[in-house]
């Protein structure tokens, strides 16, 4: 059973579409990113969530009841807004106390949940401060005491870690997905790092131009993208083009590229140019032959770019560009020089095919 | 050395521009205080006597009296307007907005006798009689501008998904208006409201055309008994204004800060 459900959600500015018959189950507990880049309508499906925006179309449902039609104070949404947003004239005491002030709580208890609420963001003690007295991190520790303290439905996130450093990004995300499991909440994070959103998800949803490309666990997305924008969006890609050779009748066909034969598992006919992605850390290169490399061609490295944990290599062959990552620990970079030929291989199931006519 | 004499220029600069501001209200005080029956300064001597004499002229106290009523009722009126015309132009696009923003701004671009000829034309066509309602009326057109001047500065940079957030919380419009939204924006508003005061406590210029025998603002007051005599009074009833207003906005430090009011900053 889903707990939100947004069905056919339609929203136009100006006459232009943004978001397109957008419908997505989410169910109770689960911490679920919008993923897209900057226009693709990601905050625009939050802020209608929220009730910030109205929907043009469609409609929304938390617990099996709408809330499309509700006002935003009346949505008992928590939200976390990506300029943290806390009141300038109250204190950290008073913003997370807001919230239930105005539920009329009793005092006693507004005391006790507020501090059980900056207990949990690692804040007790600083309920006298100002906003302003506080870094971006406590800030937005604050805003997110002050979401929960509630108990709302559903958890609203908004690009919340974007104006972070890059450090306590992490540090913070982690506490972000701690609490948020802690807590239990229904969980939506909007973001356009798919690095965020890969670490901290249960599922992605992955959007462009005001639909939704695939929704699935970080793990499907990144390995078996659906869409040829989800494959190019979610990591990096290499495009490879080649000539079908030979089309089998069990749905494989016999494939030229980079001047080298090779049997890949899709459905085409003989003669037809067919697109590929492959992941450039799926690339594999080696000095000398081996059985591993068996269906390999050599390429030569035109570029060695040293990257830490792994050494970037820009490859050419048959007049076609080729990145690979390698692992510095798979193999060492010494080893190879700009100029050098290397034979260069990879298993079939990770050729990706494009979906995408051309 | 080289670094003290630009310094010494610049203290003594400083130093000229204080006195030139504030040496005529000096001038004023200390004429007050003269035991002399015409105005002069240095004073003669020292006494408190054009002050106790002014019992003997109730008009001043009456004239005192309706110029803070005045001011009072135009700054609340003008700062609600200012306020709200200043949430609708920062916040809402709307057909002929640039139009209206100018003419609600003319008033601090037309000089004052013109607009007081103007309203005492437009009055008398309305048929509004003197009154302290038309005072009220002539002084908010002139510092609704002020007002919002102020307020829209304050308006700039606010960031509205503070709002936002106070809605999510469950924060009804008015909920938001009046504790959220008027908070931050305070400091504009009261500075907006204390120039209005002050602007309407000033004013002789459009008050001269409006007021009658029996409604006659302070400065109206003060301008047109200097017409006919010359004596120390005068300077007693402008002092008692000039304290009055010194009051004003040392109760105002003392609550607000004058600091925070007249800072953008919150």
């Amino acid at each position: 059973m889903s707990y939100l459900s947004l069905e056919n959600v339609v929203k136009t500015f100006n006459k232009t579409e943004v978001v397109k018959k957008l419908s997505l189950e989410i169910h109770k507990g689960e911490l679920v990113s919008f993923l897209g880049p900057s226009g693709c309508g990601k905050t625009t499906t939050l802020n209608m969530i929220a009730g910030f925006l109205e929907v043009d179309g469609g409609k929304i449902e938390v617990d099996g009841k709408p809330v499309h039609l509700l006002p935003p104070n009346k949505r008992e949404m928590g939200m976390v807004f990506q300029n943290y947003a806390l009141f300038p004239h109250m204190t950290v005491y008073e913003n997370v106390a807001y919230g239930l002030k105005l539920r009329k709580v009793a005092k006693s208890e507004i005391k006790i949940r507020v501090q059980e609420a900056l207990e949990m963001v690692r804040l007790s003690g600083y309920e006298k401060r100002y906003p302003k007295e506080l870094s971006g991190g406590q800030q937005q520790r604050v805003s997110l005491a002050r979401a929960l303290v509630i108990k709302p439905k559903v958890l609203l996130l908004d690009e919340p870690l974007s104006n972070l450093d890059a450090k306590l990004r992490q540090e913070m995300r982690e506490e972000i997905v701690d609490i948020q499991k802690k807590v239990g909440i229904t969980t939506i994070f909007v973001t356009h790092d798919q690095e965020e959103a890969l670490a901290i998800s249960d599922r992605i949803a992955v959007m462009y131009e005001g639909r939704i490309e695939q929704v699935d666990t970080p793990a499907a997305i990144y390995n078996y993208p659906k869409t040829d924008f989800v494959s190019q969006f979610i990591g990096e890609v290499n495009h490879i083009q080649g000539k079908v050779l030979e089309a089998y009748s069990d749905k494989r066909c016999k494939m030229h590229f980079f001047g080298n034969e090779q049997i890949v598992a899709i459905q085409s006919v003989k003669d037809s140019e067919v697109h590929f992605f492959i992941r450039p850390e799926k690339v594999q290169i080696s000095l000398g032959k081996s059985n591993e490399s068996k269906e390999a061609f050599l390429s030569k490295v035109e570029r060695k770019m040293f990257l830490g944990a792994k050494t970037r290599y820009i490859l050419r062959a048959n007049d076609q560009h080729l990145v690979a990552d390698i692992s510095n620990t798979v193999l060492n970079p010494n080893q190879i020089q700009e100029g050098n030929n290397v034979y260069t291989f990879w298993n079939p199931e990770d050729l990706l095919p494009s979906r995408m006519v051309r | 050395m080289k670094k003290k004499l630009p310094k010494l220029l610049f203290n003594s600069v400083c130093l000229l521009v204080y006195t030139f501001l504030l040496a005529p209200i000096v001038v004023v005080l200390l004429s007050s205080l003269t035991t002399t029956e015409y105005i002069v300064f240095p004073p003669k001597g020292l006494t408190l006597r054009w002050y106790t004499e002014l019992v003997d002229h109730p008009e001043f106290m009456q004239s005192f009296t309706l110029s803070i009523l005045v001011a009072f009722g135009t700054a609340f009126i003008a700062t609600a307007i200012g306020t709200l015309a200043s949430l609708a132009v920062v916040r809402r696009e709307f057909r002929g907005k640039t139009a209206i923003v100018q003419l609600v701004g003319s008033p601090l671009l037309i000089p004052s006798v013109v607009f007081g000829v103007a309203l005492l034309q437009f009055y008398s066509w309305i048929g509004l009689a003197a009154s302290p309602l038309a005072l009220v009326l002539g002084h908010i057109i002139l510092t609704v501008p002020f007002v919002m001047r102020l307020v829209v500065a304050s308006l700039v940079g606010f960031d509205r998904s503070i709002e936002q957030a106070a809605m999510n919380l469950g924060a009804g419009s008015w909920k938001v208006f009046f504790q959220i939204t008027l908070p931050i924006i305070k400091s504009g508003v009261i500075a907006g409201a204390i120039f209005a005061f002050i602007t309407s406590f000033d004013d002789l210029t459009v008050a001269l055309f409006i007021v009658s025998t029996d409604v006659v603002t302070l400065p109206v007051r003060i301008y047109t008994y200097m017409q006919y005599q010359y004596d120390p009074i005068i300077t007693s009833v402008s002092s008692i204004m000039i304290l009055f207003t010194v009051a004003l906005m040392l109760v105002i430090e003392r609550v607000l800060g004058v600091g925070k009011v007249f800072s953008s900053k919150n």
